[in-house]
């Protein structure tokens, strides 16, 4: 600890604490510009100056840390002048030209000028121009780098936390221009993080440009419903109208950071598209009804269908929040008496129960902040970079400056893979026999101590030999691997969802993660989901063989591909579908399709007429995520408010509001007022959220506790199947077909999530149609450059995309995102078959040399 | 006449080659040093009192000694060759002319302090100095002086050449390791010092090119030798770049502490027509100038740092009456504005502004208050910057307008020079 004197007020502060944080701590406010407490120490805007008695020269207070017996001045006259002269100087070459710019009513050099600049100034001369007109650098920035003041946070954040280094400085002195490559070479995450941390108007907001002053916008500080990552954002809307999305410095686990989807993914709120009110299929057309009556047709079909003991089934979306979810497997199995029930139908509904156990979700949540402080971090199962970015962005964060192993196993390239010390690309679906690898790299080197290593005969099938074929990855690599393992004391495995689209082997997780507990490591297991309240979802029980709190069940309820099947059948008479498009999901297009065209009542709740909805007999509309109240709990296990902002569109109602009332109208006990209240019911059902307090949650929300449900302890279910009783393999598995080369895998793209972000204009003008992506030896072989159109062929679809190439990816791997409604990439899938083989075919008759360059 | 050390060699015919260098005495330094404790070579440079010949005049002993002495730590000397300040030319001379010295010096200060590992980093526009370098250090491999296992000692060294691309910042030596690295030349913040954590993050030595050509001498004539010559508290020889208005400019080899009025009238002949001295910068264009009352100052670091100028690189630039000092001084300034990085406020800023006000003044569209302005834009920016590039732009301006401020004045009044026949 060290005592110093800050302006004659003595504090006592930790070793090494900044000047600047010192001061504040006393109560005095230092102005700085180019410092940021998350980003590397630059010390050049000279603002921060102080005056260490003693020192004859004034030291800038954001890197110098206190030293017991200091003394330090913030307010002497020579630092007031000294400051207000830097400020003059910043303001010199500045235009001025406030009554123009976005960023007036927040910005910071306004506010440092306003607070302590100086009054007037002698500068005369003309100011330095870079440019006339405003220069648009993708389609989310646009730049005036007249007004940039080079505190380079901008480069910074894009270069430390966001890993794209798309931005940089030209020129020297002060001709210096923070700016990017040319449009061509932009191959920027457009995240906006750069706006967000700019304090002028320099780098500016496209979508927002010119729409309102600070001061005029309302807000609400809520989460991001877009993925498991679970950001805290600020939306801001004038009149209604939603105008922009930012992030706070203080708030949730992203701070300032947000991703393309979170900052930009908003419009679809305002979508003139969203169907706002109740329809009924009427004489093969969908017709709008009011409330009443669509609940009476309900009530009447939910009759009919279910005669001749017909099933139900319901399918809710991981984007729900906990309290729909809740409620909906309430309504499901209170008043439908069925445990048909599943949320997302992407997956094996087995392997979701596996894969919840080995896990230990009902061990309770973990902070990222503690996952990430291991010796050795391994991600397995995702695609993070693209499908969880600011998970992505905090590993590279705090990873920056720390001695961790990061490895990266995975099917495709990641823009993570440059903070990794070790990227395996191995073949889809080999992610249990990769952690089984490993798992007996380090059970042969520790045979004595893992004598009693349970699951340890599962690893006698793989070997030195079968690991190339399993999963196209060497034994040395599998090796280095285990050396990082064995080397640390603390290890996380982050599994991402992926493992749950081609499982196989889950319980080697199990195995891994004892074995490396049996031989003293920490071990932490950290799930990464695709979907905001995926992790919520399995909580409330929206599984047919999970109760709320994790309480497993071997049980005859179906999940999604059960219930699929089942209406393939005709067996089906009622399937209630909330937020969830399983036409374009399930990995059978086709015979989803025709499934459903069996259900006698297909009840669609959602915000658009989904695929999906465009087939129901009763659609019903819910509200967006700004205007209902609710919680989600992330993948780590946060449970985080969501707050109502706006008034639901039309007669669109919140969802939890729209399965009280189904609910209520067939049993009239099944009545509730509020989310608060559903909440309270929650924390009886679910010991893990006993200790959560509704109206108490704040940005950071709180983190869900151990279960210990039913006397079972937390963590795995002992006598449990740690392995799903089917595992789908992939196609290719079986014999490679020369005819069709490629596997094709499937996932989000950094711009899309799900089907909702397309119906948002700005994600749209980044990516406006599917590509697919594909290893750039592979596209080499075949003479493909990036942006060429290709045909990719299966033996039941094919598609016309455009190419993008991932040097870093597998090869015999082609990557199509499931977002877009014009490439229904579930149509290439046959169910039960795992991941289909496809060929692709340049559409280009040019030959290569003919080509102009990629 | 004073016996020049470290240019002894330079008009030798083939000065640059291994041969000639081994033919007098060359390497005989290093060999004495390979068999020496490394403690006593580093207290040996201690004793010289040799201080930093790139300006800022710093212990070379007690900057090899912050070395951390743990051998599994990499380390590295850099040797800083970026010779840019205006008037200066004395590394040059030695690169291209006796570039073993060089080698050898660094040969002594690596095994000193451990290094592997050095980097010679060059001004670019040294294209014959980098190849002479390159030559050079291919020689002294093929004759075992560097490489593995050097003479046998287990010591093992490379000397790699990197040249620049052209900024002076880079000869800001934490900029130069940004350079070195392959970022943009900006300068680091300091602490930790490269000392702990310089190039590649490892502890790092980088010093320039004349102080490490002194080291060979000491370690073979001894610390007491060097002391002798010179101040006691800034000893050893000195290249002086004398250039100008003077009869014979050029770099004169001479004791620390020569007065400056004999550098000029003795060895550079003195002013050119007989005309009277008007001012002259005593070390490089960041020192500010001293006039005529000044010349009996000894040229050593801590005498011209009394009289509020510096020793800097040694370049003399002498001005004789007809010179217009507003003219000079934006010449001066025009320099430091084209080069500042651009890193920190004051600099890219304050001169930027000042480099504005003084082009009006120089041209005669000075307004009154100028003089004041130019003043207050120096205060602004004087000790205020990230790293001394900016204070030795305003010292210079500074400097420029405390002894001539009524020459600043006749340019605003009267809108032309006060000197007949400036500019010639």
């Amino acid at each position: 600890m060290a005592t110093v004197k800050i302006n004659g007020k003595e504090i006592t502060v930790e070793d090494g604490t900044l000047i600047l944080e010192a001061a504040k701590g006393a109560g005095f406010d230092i102005p700085t510009m180019c410092y940021h407490a998350r980003l590397s120490k630059l010390a050049s805007c000279r603002v921060c100056l102080v005056e260490i008695v003693g020192q004859k020269k004034l030291q800038p207070s954001c890197v110098t840390p206190v030293m017991h017996g200091m003394e330090v001045l913030t307010e002497s006259p020579v630092v007031k002048s000294a400051r207000s002269s830097m400020i003059e100087l910043l303001l010199a070459n500045h235009p001025l030209d406030c009554p123009v710019c976005d960023k007036g009513g927040e910005c910071e050099l306004q506010d440092v000028t306003f607070k302590f600049g100086p009054r007037n100034s002698p500068f005369g001369e003309r100011k330095r121009r870079f440019h006339e007109e405003d220069y648009i650098l993708s389609p989310v920035i646009i730049q005036n780098i007249n007004r940039c003041i080079q505190c380079k946070r901008c480069v910074r954040i894009c270069d430390e936390v966001v890993g794209a280094s798309v931005l940089g400085s030209i020129e020297r002195g002060a001709k210096t221009g923070e700016t990017s490559f040319v449009k061509e070479y932009l191959d920027c995450d457009h995240c906006g993080n750069c706006i967000e941390v700019c304090p002028v108007g320099s780098l500016m907001s496209r979508p927002y440009r010119y729409q309102s002053r600070p001061w005029d916008l309302k807000g609400v500080d809520t989460v991001c419903t877009y993925c498991g990552t679970g950001c805290q954002l600020t939306v801001q809307a004038r009149n209604g109208e939603i105008l922009r999305v930012i992030s706070k410095p203080d708030k949730g686990i992203n701070n300032e950071t947000l991703c393309a989807r979170g900052r930009f993914g908003y419009s679809f709120i305002n979508s003139h598209e969203r169907f706002v009110t109740p329809m009924i299929r009427k004489g093969g057309t969908l017709e709008p009804v009011p409330w009443n009556e669509a609940l009476k047709a309900i009530k009447d079909g939910l009759t009919e269908a279910m005669k001749d003991g017909r099933k139900t089934g319901g399918i809710a979306s991981g984007r729900l929040s906990n309290e729909e979810l809740y409620l909906f497997q309430k309504l499901m199995r209170g008043v439908f008496k069925t445990n048909n029930i599943d949320s997302g139908s992407r997956w094996n509904t087995g392997a979701v129960k596996s894969f919840a156990n080995v896990m230990e979700l009902n061990k309770g949540g973990i902070s990222v902040y503690d996952a990430l402080n291991a010796d050795t971090l391994f991600i397995i199962g995702s695609s993070i970079s693209d499908e969880n970015p600011i998970t992505d962005y905090l590993i590279r964060r705090l990873s920056r400056n720390k001695k961790m192993n990061i490895i990266i196993a995975s099917p495709r390239g990641l823009k993570l893979d440059s903070s990794a010390t070790l990227s395996l690309r191995h073949r889809p679906a080999a992610e249990g026999d990769i952690l089984g690898g490993i798992a007996k790299v380090i059970y042969d080197k520790n045979m004595d101590k893992l004598k009693d290593l349970t699951g340890k005969e599962h690893l006698k099938n793989i070997s030195r030999e079968n690991i190339p074929d399993l999963t196209w990855t060497d034994w040395s690599s599998i090796e280095s691997v285990s050396g990082f393992m064995l080397s640390a004391n603390s290890i996380t495995i982050a599994v991402g969802n992926d493992v749950l689209r081609g499982p196989s082997r889950i319980e080697s997780m199990h195995i891994l993660a004892e074995a490396l507990r049996l031989l003293g490591k920490d071990v932490k297991l950290f799930p990464v989901f695709d979907r905001a309240n995926q992790r919520g979802a399995w909580e409330m029980g929206v599984h047919p063989d999970i109760l709320p709190g994790y309480s497993f069940r071997d049980g005859d309820g179906l999940g999604s591909e059960g219930i699929i099947d089942a209406a393939s059948r005709g067996e089906v008479g009622a399937l209630y579908v909330v937020g969830e498009d399983i036409v374009s999901d399930f990995p059978d297009g086709g015979f989803v399709r025709e499934a459903l065209r069996q259900v006698k009542f297909l009840i669609v709740q959602d915000i658009f007429l989904t695929e999906t909805a465009k087939m129901a007999h009763v659609v019903l509309p819910g509200a967006s995520f700004v205007e209902k109240d609710g919680t989600f709990t992330n993948q780590e296990g946060r449970v985080q408010r969501l707050r109502k902002f706006i008034e639901p569109q039309g007669d669109a109602k919140a969802d939890w509001e729209i399965i009280a009332s189904i609910g209520e109208a067939v049993e009239p006990s099944f009545h509730y007022g509020s989310v608060s209240d559903i909440f309270k019911e929650i924390k009886g059902a679910v010991p893990m959220y006993r200790g959560i307090d509704f109206e108490g949650l704040d940005g950071n929300g709180a983190i869900v506790k151990g279960s210990g449900i039913g006397g079972q302890g937390a963590g795995v279910v002992a006598g449990f199947s740690l392995r799903p009783k089917s595992e789908v393999r992939s196609q290719e598995q079986e014999t490679p077909d020369p005819e069709y080369p490629f596997i094709l895998i499937t996932g989000n793209h950094l711009y899309h999530s799900g089907r909702l972000s397309l119906k948002a204009d700005t994600l749209r003008d980044i990516l406006p149609e599917a590509v697919v992506e594909m290893n750039e030896e592979d596209a080499k072989a075949m003479g493909v450059s990036k942006g060429d159109k290709v045909k990719v062929k299966g033996d039941r679809y094919e598609a016309t995309l455009t190419a993008h190439i991932n040097k870093r990816s597998v090869r015999g791997v082609v990557f199509i995102p499931e977002n877009f409604t014009d490439v229904p990439v579930n149509m290439f899938f046959t169910k039960g078959k795992g991941f289909p083989r496809v060929k692709v075919l340049p559409l280009s008759s040019l030959s290569p040399q003919g080509r102009g360059p990629g | 006449m004073f016996e020049p050390i470290i240019l002894k060699n330079i008009n030798v015919p083939d000065s640059f080659k291994i041969e000639t260098y081994l033919n007098n005495g060359g390497y005989q330094a290093f060999k004495k040093a390979l068999k020496l404790n490394t403690d006593t070579i580093i207290q040996m440079v201690k004793d010289s009192g040799l201080r930093g010949r790139g300006g800022a005049g710093f212990s070379t002993g007690l900057k090899w000694s912050f070395i951390p002495k743990d051998p599994t730590i990499p380390k590295y000397l850099c040797c800083n060759a970026d010779e840019g300040e205006p008037g200066t030319y004395k590394d040059r001379a030695i690169i291209e002319k006796d570039p073993h010295q060089l080698i050898e010096g660094m040969a002594i200060a690596c095994y000193a302090i451990g290094a592997a590992n050095a980097y010679i980093y060059i001004r670019g526009e040294f294209a014959l100095g980098a190849d002479r370098l390159e030559d050079a250090i291919r020689e002294a491999y093929s004759k075992g002086y560097l490489g593995k296992n050097i003479l046998g000692s287990n010591f093992s060294l490379n000397i790699y050449v990197h040249r620049g691309a052209g900024a002076y910042i880079c000869g800001e030596e934490t900029a130069l390791l940004e350079s070195l690295e392959g970022r943009r030349a900006l300068p680091r913040i300091k602490p930790p010092f490269p000392a702990q954590v310089g190039l590649f993050g490892k502890p790092t030595v980088i010093n320039n090119v004349e102080t490490l050509a002194c080291v060979p001498h000491i370690i073979n004539r001894g610390a007491s030798w060097f002391a002798s010559i010179g101040p006691a508290k800034s000893p050893g020889p000195k290249l002086f770049g004398v250039s100008g208005h003077v009869n014979k400019p050029g770099l004169y080899e001479l004791p620390m502490g020569t007065p400056l009025r004999e550098i000029i009238y003795t060895y550079a002949g003195g002013i050119k027509g007989d005309r009277r001295l008007k001012a002259v910068i005593p070390g490089g264009v960041s020192a500010p100038m001293l006039i005529e009352k000044d010349l009996d100052t000894p040229m050593d670091f801590d005498s011209l740092a009394a009289k509020g100028t510096m020793l800097g690189s040694g370049a003399v630039v002498v001005m004789d009456e007809r010179t217009c000092i507003v003219k000079a001084a934006l010449i001066i300034h025009e320099f430091f504005h084209h080069e500042s990085c651009g890193k920190c406020t004051p600099c890219r800023e304050g001169l930027d502004w000042i480099v504005k006000v003084m082009r009006r003044v120089e041209h005669g569209e000075g307004k009154e208050g100028d003089i004041d302005l130019l003043l207050k834009l120096c205060g602004d920016v004087f000790g205020r910057t990230f790293c001394p590039l900016g204070d030795g732009a305003v010292m210079a301006l500074r400097g420029a307008i405390n002894n001539f401020k009524e020459e600043f004045e006749y340019h605003v009044k009267n809108k032309r020079c006060m000197v007949n026949g400036a500019g010639r």
